[in-house]
């Protein structure tokens, strides 16, 4: 088991791991990008003090990282929604930042790049109008990759503030315009919910969160972080599991909002990797959304592979996840595009490279 | 068991397998390497580092290497790679070496959150600690080196460990890296300390290493308390001047110097105040130096 | 445009602030905006009569409080000179404006 699930999964019995299963672990729970995870799933439990000094440090020093990165999206978020407050738009915090600004446990050791939003389409031009006064500014300026940006994805270009150096994504759809999938954002904007003690900020509907979350991890081109991507579902299915109704809406709105398909990939994996207590009803009503037996043995040993443990050595795993990358760019645009896309990207890191 | 123990042999064949687990301070790190410029540089460098066992912890695990790429045949290469992933641009093959300190210094100041690290040289004497912040240029490692071989402990070269708890200076005893003119005058200052060889044309210039003393390696579990902060400018011709630079200036500086200030917050806040409170604050101006150790020495002898 | 002595400012919350003095210069760390400043004597006076307020103060009250901090000098010079410290507070982000 990849010592990371190991530990996540069951906290206790990893504190007796000798030095070099330690090694082991911090080193895969670095690449993973989920050491303040594992230091938080021991911390909670009180086990910290029993983790031998070399790799507990380790642990404390990444808490101590999560909790600084925190209080940095927490103040990012104040300052977002003092630029937009006269606007009158409404705001959907999207990912880590709405986890952690409406208090989910996924949001608990969660190491955080940027902040993402959700804003309804006909709002875009006023929204970032009103962050350029704030200091934000457009980064990626080629020609290009501001049409691929604002036409061809579902976001404006990255946003980057010009002091604070932070980036900020603004969303109009969870998916492009040109993707296959197509979830209407009106109807996530319409389910989503007010944030407690926070007059201007909105969070989604839990089972669009967690849709999201699945179509995030399944559709999306950052796949070095797949496994954060799914211990973050994971915590948000098991924090849902007790609100009333949460399974059969969920099913539900999947069908509605057409993202049958990442929420059985999403399901399937969770439960064969992190063990997620999923009730059987709930994973029959997702077979809806299952592929062809060929596809899905292909994406199983796309997916398992990209979830085990990285060895730089190992061929398949870094194969695996080229292919990984090819099909989250294939779901999100047409193939033509996609190859047009695709070649540009490539030279431009060659052009990095040489440059 | 320490470096210095192995054959040449064995040290290369160790480097080139499993890997050498040194301890460098608090930090135990795994290194990788074929090549014969580390193998030397380790050798010379870190001849009285302890030897950490196989089948312990490792903090950092690193590996100096050409990258795979068809530039390693046409101009030779080399890459720091840090679990497999290569956060760096490759340099020239030449640069091995001096890839290996500047990657081994990313990976502390990157991820060693258990301190507040600053981007200083520190020296000690009498268990109180001299610090020298400096951008690069001020002379600071230079005037380290110097204070090195005039009998002060080497702390740091590049990155000043403060423990959050007690707010003192945790050793972290590395090569000292010297740049251009340094190399030589250091040459001829402290003809007893071992400089490696020159490596030319890198982006700082030319760029060589001095080895830390002995002594400095094998004290390296004893904290210092700061003591004296000194801002470092090197003039050439200049007199030696000490003029005392007001606490909340010091205070700034420290902190527009330490990597990860913003990451202790109100605790970090609260620690640079803590050494402030501690220790007398200085700018300096220097030309050569024999004054600037007289300088020193004077400041410790009344401290 | 109303005049500076209808203009009251207030700072953020005490316990947003820490902050140090040493011969007169202050150095403040300002939790609201995550960033750290070094004040000149007469901006970490006026910061501290804001913080020790609790409520809302106007420059002529700003002044009567920092007493001989501010030396003889003449009225206007004065309020001249906490009105400069005040702007660059507000984009500090360090007090916010209240309209009478």
């Amino acid at each position: 088991m990849h010592p990371v699930v190991h530990a996540l999964r069951d906290p206790a019995a990893v504190v007796s791991s000798s030095l070099p299963q330690w090694d082991a672990l911090v080193r895969q729970a670095r690449r993973t990008n989920l050491l303040p995870c594992v230091a938080l799933a021991l911390d909670e439990r009180g086990l910290l003090p029993q983790v031998p000094p070399a790799p507990r440090v380790h642990l404390e020093a990444a808490r101590t990282l999560a909790r600084a990165q925190a209080d940095a999206v927490r103040r990012e978020v104040a300052y977002i929604d003092r630029a937009l407050a006269a606007s009158g738009i409404p705001i959907v915090l999207l990912k880590g930042a709405a986890y952690l600004i409406a208090g989910l446990r996924a949001a608990r050791g969660r190491v955080f790049s940027d902040i993402d939003i959700l804003v309804p389409r006909g709002a875009l031009a006023s929204v970032e109008a009103a962050l350029m006064l704030r200091g934000w500014a457009t980064g990626k300026t080629t020609a290009y990759d501001q049409r691929y940006y604002r036409r061809w994805m579902h976001e404006l270009p990255p946003l980057r503030h010009i002091s604070r150096q932070t980036w900020l994504d603004v969303h109009h759809a969870i998916l492009p315009i040109t993707a296959r999938l197509k979830p209407d954002s009106a109807k996530l904007l319409a389910a989503s919910l007010p944030v407690a003690g926070e007059p201007r900020l909105r969070v989604l509907a839990p089972v669009d969160m967690v849709l999201h979350s699945a179509t995030h991890l399944f559709c999306n081109e950052d796949v070095g972080n797949s496994l954060r991507d799914l211990v973050d579902l994971d915590s948000l299915l098991r924090e849902f599991a007790s609100e009333e109704d949460f399974w059969p809406r969920l099913t539900v709105r999947a069908r509605e909002l057409d993202l049958t398909r990442p929420l059985y990939y999403a399901l399937r994996y969770a439960v064969r990797i992190l063990g997620t207590p999923i009730p059987a009803p709930v994973l029959h009503e997702a077979e809806i959304g299952r592929p062809p037996p060929l596809l899905r043995g292909l994406m199983d040993a796309l997916f398992l592979q990209t979830l085990q443990p990285d060895r730089t050595t190992d061929r398949l795993a870094s194969l695996a996840r080229g292919s990984l990358y090819v099909r989250a760019h294939w779901l999100r645009m047409p193939p033509l595009l996609l190859a047009q896309h695709l070649t540009i990207k490539a030279l431009r890191r060659e052009e990095q490279k040489a440059g | 068991m320490i470096v210095a123990h192995l054959s040449h042999q064995e040290l290369m064949h160790r480097l080139a397998r499993p890997g050498l687990r040194l301890r460098t301070g608090p930090v135990v790190n795994r290194i990788q390497s074929r090549l014969a410029k580390v193998v030397h540089g380790v050798e010379l460098h870190y001849a009285d580092c302890t030897i950490e066992d196989s089948e312990g912890f490792a903090d950092f695990h690193v590996r100096v290497a050409p990258p795979r790429s068809p530039r390693r045949w046409i101009a030779p290469q080399v890459q720091f790679q840090f679990d497999g992933a290569g956060p760096f641009l490759p340099l020239p093959a030449s640069q091995a070496f001096a890839m290996l300190e500047w990657g081994l210094n990313w990976c502390v100041s990157s991820h060693c959150h258990q301190y507040l690290i600053v981007h200083a040289a520190s020296v000690e004497r009498s268990g109180f600690a001299l610090l020298l912040p400096g951008h690069p240029g001020s002379g600071k490692s230079t005037l380290c080196a110097g204070l090195v071989s005039r009998g002060w402990r080497l702390l740091s070269d590049e990155l000043t460990l403060l423990d959050l708890a007690t707010g003192h200076v945790v050793p972290l005893p590395r090569p000292v890296s010297l740049k251009n003119a340094s190399i030589d005058v250091i040459r001829r200052f402290s003809p007893g300390m071992e400089v490696g060889p020159p490596v030319h044309d890198t982006v700082k210039g030319s760029v060589a290493h001095m080895r830390p003393p002995t002594d400095s390696v094998r004290r390296a579990t004893e904290a210092a308390r700061p003591r004296w902060i000194v801002l470092p400018r090197y003039e050439a011709g200049a007199a030696a001047s000490l003029t005392p630079l007001s606490r909340a200036r010091a205070f700034m500086h420290l902190a527009d110097h330490a990597f990860n200030y913003d990451v202790h917050g109100r605790q970090g806040f609260e620690l640079l105040a803590q050494v402030i409170d501690s220790s007398d604050c200085f700018e300096f101006h220097y030309g050569a130096l024999e004054h600037a150790v007289a300088v020193f020495d004077d400041i410790a002898r009344r401290a | 445009m109303s005049s500076p002595s209808a203009l009251r400012w207030r700072s953020v919350p005490p316990d947003a602030i820490v902050w140090r003095e040493w011969d007169g210069e202050f150095v403040v760390r300002n939790e609201r905006s995550g960033s750290t400043h070094q004040l000149a004597p007469l901006a970490g006076s006026v910061l501290q009569v804001l913080l020790e307020a609790g409520g809302a103060l106007s420059v002529a009250d700003i002044a009567a409080r920092l007493g001989d901090h501010l030396a003889a000098a003449p009225e206007p010079d004065q309020y001249a000179a906490i009105d400069a410290v005040l702007s660059e507070f507000k984009r500090l982000g360090l007090v916010e404006p209240e309209a009478q």
